[in-house]
């Protein structure tokens, strides 16, 4: 208080007390007037220490003030700390600190300062300004920031909500305070982050965004899980707050992994711990956590596919060794129960698990047994045996195989009668003497028979051994028995409604309870009597079960057919009043809060009255049973045949879905053996590409050897200062080897052609000298011959000089071989083996080169020889052509000399002609003419031939 | 389950341009011709495979009415990816591309990957915007482009997974600091699971159990 002392002055002193209001005015003004910053920060220090005391008088007087401190004093943390210290004080209701208070504010007045003054401060500038000083990173601003605004949200949650949204970066930047390393900060900025995601789905997703969960599992991890302190709690508040009806963030929840980050927060098992109360309430959020995630009331889909991960990451089996440890908390057990419920609900793969988890006890005894022990059991907390009961509850829901495990655990058929089995708790809960046993059996037991008709038929079969001596009594007439002794109506409530589900559409059930004949007349009694409020309701449900009667009637029993219950029910109760205490169901309250949800929960065991299913069953029946009961005779049989017609096509139906689940087998045994071929083919593929690489592998060997070699090789050659010669020679001698090849084939063709001319030859001087006529001829092959051994001489002189070429260059290459031979023997000891090669590969060069030689010599003395060949050719083609002109003198000369004969012949015809006419004149007898003509017609062919004749 | 990668993707456009569609069809291949007004922002998540390695992409789909600008802005800066749409059929919708890109760069990380989109290439009778002119658009501020359909899947797949070769590729490069997960890249978890810690309780058993 000395400072205080020291802020106010003298005027204490003096003795006369200054009022607070005067005080703070006085404080305001330095606030506002003082240049000196100094001075203004004891102003806002003295406020500070006052704002608890003076609440009303601080607040309403230096609100201005301070938020102007927070725009122009931004430099100076110190006085900014106190400004927030300051605001956080008057708008907080914090209760610890307004007990300080001397004053006697009561708590009502309290919080409307808080609201009033935190009205004042809601601008969104205020708001913004206060979301920029959270940067600061220095601890005196930071954390009465953190805490100014987090009361702000506490007060006005939608508001802040929207200015923190609009403001860039707001929400990603109080996200940061997860990451300050100073524990107190991080805590405060938990709790922060706990209002500000409060009913805001558009914050919620951007908190989850960036990077919520993560930091959030990791803190969890490193408090210690379950054993963690309150940190751990606000972590799975404010997870909660994201994921609760969130089903974006539920969804990237799941998609992000983070449903295996839970299996090790339930490792708590039979590890003999102690169960702090921080504990306790760590796993109760925990268990509610996973509850969110697989509610009833989320999308379908959304649930199925948590409660899949759930199963394969282990997490449903963590739950089921809490479910059967020791030593775990009632409220645990209870809430674990529940949560294993939800995980298991409507999913076969789960409840398929549940069914064969055993309590580890001697022996071994089916989880499902051991709980229905607890629902049956009076000693338990009614809580508990709610949760056991929505647990059996959820193990059913959509499981057939469930329920006829269950049915058969009491058919006689199959009855085990030397352990105890669901079935034998059931009917002990279903006639102890605790009616809350009474009913939960009930229920249980009529979810055993939702939406199953076999089930339903299966049960009539069950016989119960009353006392030694008699007879044993059908489970459906020991229902009905109880419910006439007129025992509790919790009792009575839970019996109808196992009738009534077990006698809805299954006519058979409807059959055998009519058999009994004194079950109608009970229950006609029970409707028409005029009773207290309390037995409304079993008047309600008897009026449902008759109803039943009535409409799923096959009118198998001539006593009680559709009609006669009818009449029954217009004479005994008349129709009016049947139907008001029909509709009585619906309209009780315990009915509508039943319907609300699937988990049983009511806040006193005397409310547990209406199961969640059977008020659905209800709903259904109310309307169909009112119509059946005003319907006349003619529209019943109407109504027959349409059923009629409608059971064959549900006749059908089934056997469709008989023939699709068949099917559905089958599918799935193809696609098992689908994906055992996909595996065989993956692991071919993978062999195959193994041997593709090893095979690559090997060519990549292969290759780098190769490289290494040719490396080596020049390497080696680079101590050789011939290495280009080496490089060199194959490809010479290749060349010359082709240029050889070339020369044979111009040989040959050479050799070809003179052959030819040689034939020719021959035949020209054969024919020559005989036949004149060819002559001609022969002088004309004689000059293509000519031409002919023109081109063979051209090109002879080109072979030749080709072979000039060769043998120079044969040269050349021979000297640069032996040189490069000399060379490569003196070479050093290490390169002798490659110098072999190289000798090996010399003399190889060298034998090629020699028979190359050889080969030239040939062609030359070749050339030669066809040289002389064509010279004697030559001759003999002037002899010809001497020959050819002789010949053609020869020609003229004889022609000549025939020329004359005929002119000599031509006279004689003349002197003939004119001897023969003289002769006529003197009458002589002369030759026939014709002789003479035909003789004039050939005589020159016959001149010719004969003149030749003549020469030879 | 196990990836090696996760990459963070906002879809952003105007609305009605198809974002909700276009994710859909990647995340569950079908298309949803009534689809509810996206309200703030949904999430969907795919694994794909980039050279050999899962990749699980989370990407949050936007709703593109202006009074969800504020929330949509939040969701720039943790991300690596962003598919930037527009509808073929609605020149404004392309019109409105200057606008978001800028809200875009400002609000992003420099390296945010930008993928223009332009959807209901289907609609080719009703085009209001050429593919050049996209291209063009692309090209000018430097984004990849691809014309997709929401509708008949087509190009939806290439779309996200192009984007995720180019993060990729940004990665190999060292462009990304893959360390700071505020730019919507996390290197795949590692085999240990977060172990824990030895419990060190004691003291008797409390309550009971139900039997
Ligand atoms: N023909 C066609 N219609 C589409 C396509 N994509 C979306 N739509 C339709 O466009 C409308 C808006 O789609 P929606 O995904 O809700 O747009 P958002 O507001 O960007 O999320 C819906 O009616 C869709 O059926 C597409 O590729 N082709
Ligand atoms: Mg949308």
């Amino acid at each position: 208080m000395n400072f205080l002392r020291g802020v106010m002055g003298g005027q204490q002193s003096s003795g006369v007390q200054p009022s607070g209001a005067e005080t703070i005015q006085k404080l305001c003004d330095r606030v506002a007037s003082s240049t000196l910053l100094e001075d203004r920060r004891d102003a806002v220090r003295a406020l500070k220490s006052l704002s608890k005391k003076y609440r009303l008088e601080v607040g309403t007087q230096a609100m201005d003030h301070l938020l102007n401190v927070l725009q122009t004093d931004r430099s100076d943390s110190e006085i900014i700390g106190y400004a927030l210290d300051t605001l956080y004080n008057i708008v907080s209701n914090d209760m610890e600190e307004a007990a300080e208070s001397e004053e006697e504010n009561q708590q009502v007045q309290t919080e409307d300062l808080g609201v009033q003054f935190t009205e004042l401060f809601m601008k969104q500038e205020n708001v913004t300004l206060l979301l920029s000083i959270l940067e600061e990173f220095d601890f005196h601003v930071r954390w009465p920031g953190v805490k100014l605004l987090t009361t702000l949200l506490k007060q006005q949650g939608p508001q802040v909500q929207q200015i923190v949204l609009v403001s860039p970066m707001g929400v990603s930047r109080l996200m940061d305070l997860l990451d300050d390393s100073r524990e107190v900060i991080r805590n405060d900025g938990l709790l922060l982050l706990q209002q500000l995601t409060k009913g805001n789905a558009a914050i919620q997703k951007i908190v989850a965004f960036e990077n919520a969960f993560e930091r959030l599992l990791d803190i969890i991890t490193e408090e210690g899980n379950s054993d963690g302190g309150i940190v751990v709690e606000d972590c799975l508040i404010l997870l909660q707050n994201l994921l609760k009806y969130n089903s974006s963030n539920q969804n990237f929840f799941k998609e992000g992994s983070y449903i295996q980050r839970m299996k090790p927060w339930f490792e708590v098992g039979d590890d003999n711990s102690g169960w702090s109360a921080q504990k306790v309430t760590n796993l109760h959020l925990m268990l509610q956590l996973v509850r969110v995630l697989v509610s009833p009331v989320n999308p379908p889909g959304s649930t199925s596919s948590c409660q899949k991960v759930m199963y394969q990451c282990g997490l449903l089996q963590q739950l089921c060794i809490i479910l059967m440890a020791t030593g775990v908390p009632a409220d645990i057990l209870t809430e674990t129960i529940n949560t294993v419920s939800e995980v298991i609900r409507g999913s076969q793969i789960n409840q398929d698990y549940f069914a064969s988890v055993n309590a580890p006890s001697n022996p071994p005894r089916p989880a499902i047994v051991v709980l229905l022990m607890s629902m049956v059991n009076e000693r338990q907390p009614f809580v508990l045996r709610c949760a056991v009961l929505y647990c059996f509850q959820c193990f059913l829901y959509k499981n057939q195989k469930g329920q006829a495990e269950i049915v058969a655990t009491l058919l006689p058929s199959t009855i085990d009668a030397t352990s105890l089995s669901a079935g034998q708790m059931l009917c002990g809960g279903l006639f102890s003497t605790d009616s809350l046993s009474n009913w939960c059996a009930a229920v249980a037991l009529a979810h055993a028979l939702l939406e199953n008709s076999t089930q339903k038929e299966q049960l009539l079969r069950v016989q119960l051994a009353t006392s030694i001596g008699n007879p044993p009594v059908s489970l459906l007439q020991q229902c009905t028995n109880i419910l006439s002794q007129g025992s509790k109506v919790q009792t009575r409530v839970g019996l109808l409604m196992l009738l009534c589900t077990w006698l809805s559409n299954c006519p058979i059930a409807v059959t055998h309870f009519l058999h009994n004949a004194s079950n109608v007349p009970f229950l006609t009694a029970q409707i028409s009597e005029n009773l207290g409020e309390e037995e409304q309701l079993v008047q309600g449900l008897c009026a449902l079960l008759l109803g039943i009667c009535i409409y799923y009637n096959d009118s198998s029993l001539e006593n009680n057919t559709k009609e006669k219950l009818k009449q029954l029910i217009e004479k005994r109760i008349g129709k009016e009043i049947f139907i008001e205490k029909l509709v009585f169901i619906t309209k009780h309250e315990y009915y509508s809060k039943a319907a609300q949800k699937p988990q049983p929960s009511f806040s006193s065991p005397d409310h547990m009255m209406f199961d969640h299913e059977f008020t659905k069953l209800v709903k259904e029946l109310e309307a169909v049973i009112i119509k059946a009961v005003y319907k006349s005779s003619e529209e019943d049989k109407k109504e027959e045949e349409v059923k009629k017609s409608l059971e064959q096509h549900d006749n059908i139906v089934s056997h469709y879905k008989n023939v699709i689940r068949e099917q559905d087998i089958q599918i799935e045994e193809l696609k098992q053996s689908v994906s055992s071929l996909q595996a065989k083919n993956e692991q071919f593929q993978t062999t195959v590409s193994q041997q593709l690489a090893q095979i690559q592998q090997h060519k990549d060997q292969y290759n780098i050897l190769k490289v290494q070699l040719g490396k080596e090789n020049q390497h080696h050659n680079t101590h050789n200062s011939n290495a280009q010669v080496n490089g060199f020679q194959p490809e010479e001698v290749n060349r010359l080897k082709e240029e050889i090849e070339e020369l044979k084939k111009q040989q040959d063709l050479l050799k070809g052609e003179l052959s030819e001319k040689n034939v020719l030859i021959q035949n020209l001087s054969s024919q020559a000298g005989a036949q004149i006529g060819q002559v001609t001829g022969a002088s004309e092959e004689a000059a293509e011959l000519q031409k002919d051994m023109e081109t063979l001489r051209s090109q002879l002189i080109v072979q030749s000089s080709e072979i000039n070429r060769l043998q120079t260059e044969r040269l050349e290459l021979l000297q640069k071989l032996e040189a490069n031979a000399t060379k490569t023997a003196s070479g050093d000891h290490a390169t002798e083996p490659k110098n072999n090669e190289h000798e090996e590969k010399l003399a190889n060069l060298l034998k090629e080169l020699n028979s190359t030689k050889e080969e030239l010599k040939t062609v030359s003395e070749e050339k030669a020889s066809l040289k002389l060949e064509l010279d004697s050719a030559r001759s003999t083609a002037a002899i010809l052509q001497d020959e050819k002109q002789k010949l053609t003198l020869e020609v003229i000369e004889s022609k000549k000399e025939q020329d004359d004969l005929l002119i000599l012949l031509a006279d004689q015809d003349q002197k003939i002609l004119s001897l023969k006419n003289k002769l006529k004149e003197l009458g002589e007898q002369v030759e026939d003419e014709d002789d003479l003509e035909s003789g004039d017609a050939g005589d020159e062919d016959d001149l010719d031939e004969d003149g030749r004749e003549d020469d030879i | 389950m196990a990836y090696a990668y996760l990459f963070k993707y906002i879809i952003i456009g105007d609305t009605g341009v198809g974002k909700s569609c276009l994710l859909l069809q990647f995340t569950d291949k079908r298309f949803q011709p009534v689809h509810d007004l996206t309200i703030g922002v949904e999430f969907g998540a795919r694994m794909i495979t980039i050279d050999g390695k899962q990749i699980k992409l989370q990407i949050w789909d936007t709703a593109g009415q202006e009074s969800f600008r504020s929330i949509t802005r939040s969701y720039y800066r943790g991300a690596a990816g962003a598919l930037l749409v527009y509808d073929i059929t609605r020149r404004d919708t392309f019109n409105h591309l200057t606008t978001w890109l800028e809200d875009a760069r400002q609000h992003s990380n420099s390296n945010m990957v930008i993928m223009l989109i332009a959807n209901k290439s289907d609609l080719e009778s009703r085009r209001e915007v050429k593919k050049e002119e996209g291209e063009a658009f692309a090209r000018e501020h430097g984004l990849i482009f691809m014309e997709t359909s929401a509708k008949t899947a087509s190009n939806v797949e290439e779309a996200f997974i192009n984007t995720a070769k180019e993060i990729y590729e940004k990665i190999q490069e060292g462009v990304f600091d893959i360390n700071n997960e505020a730019n919507g890249i996390k290197i795949g978890p590692q085999h240990s699971t977060p172990g824990s810690p030895g419990s060190h309780m004691g003291g008797q058993q409390a309550g009971g159990g139900c039997c």
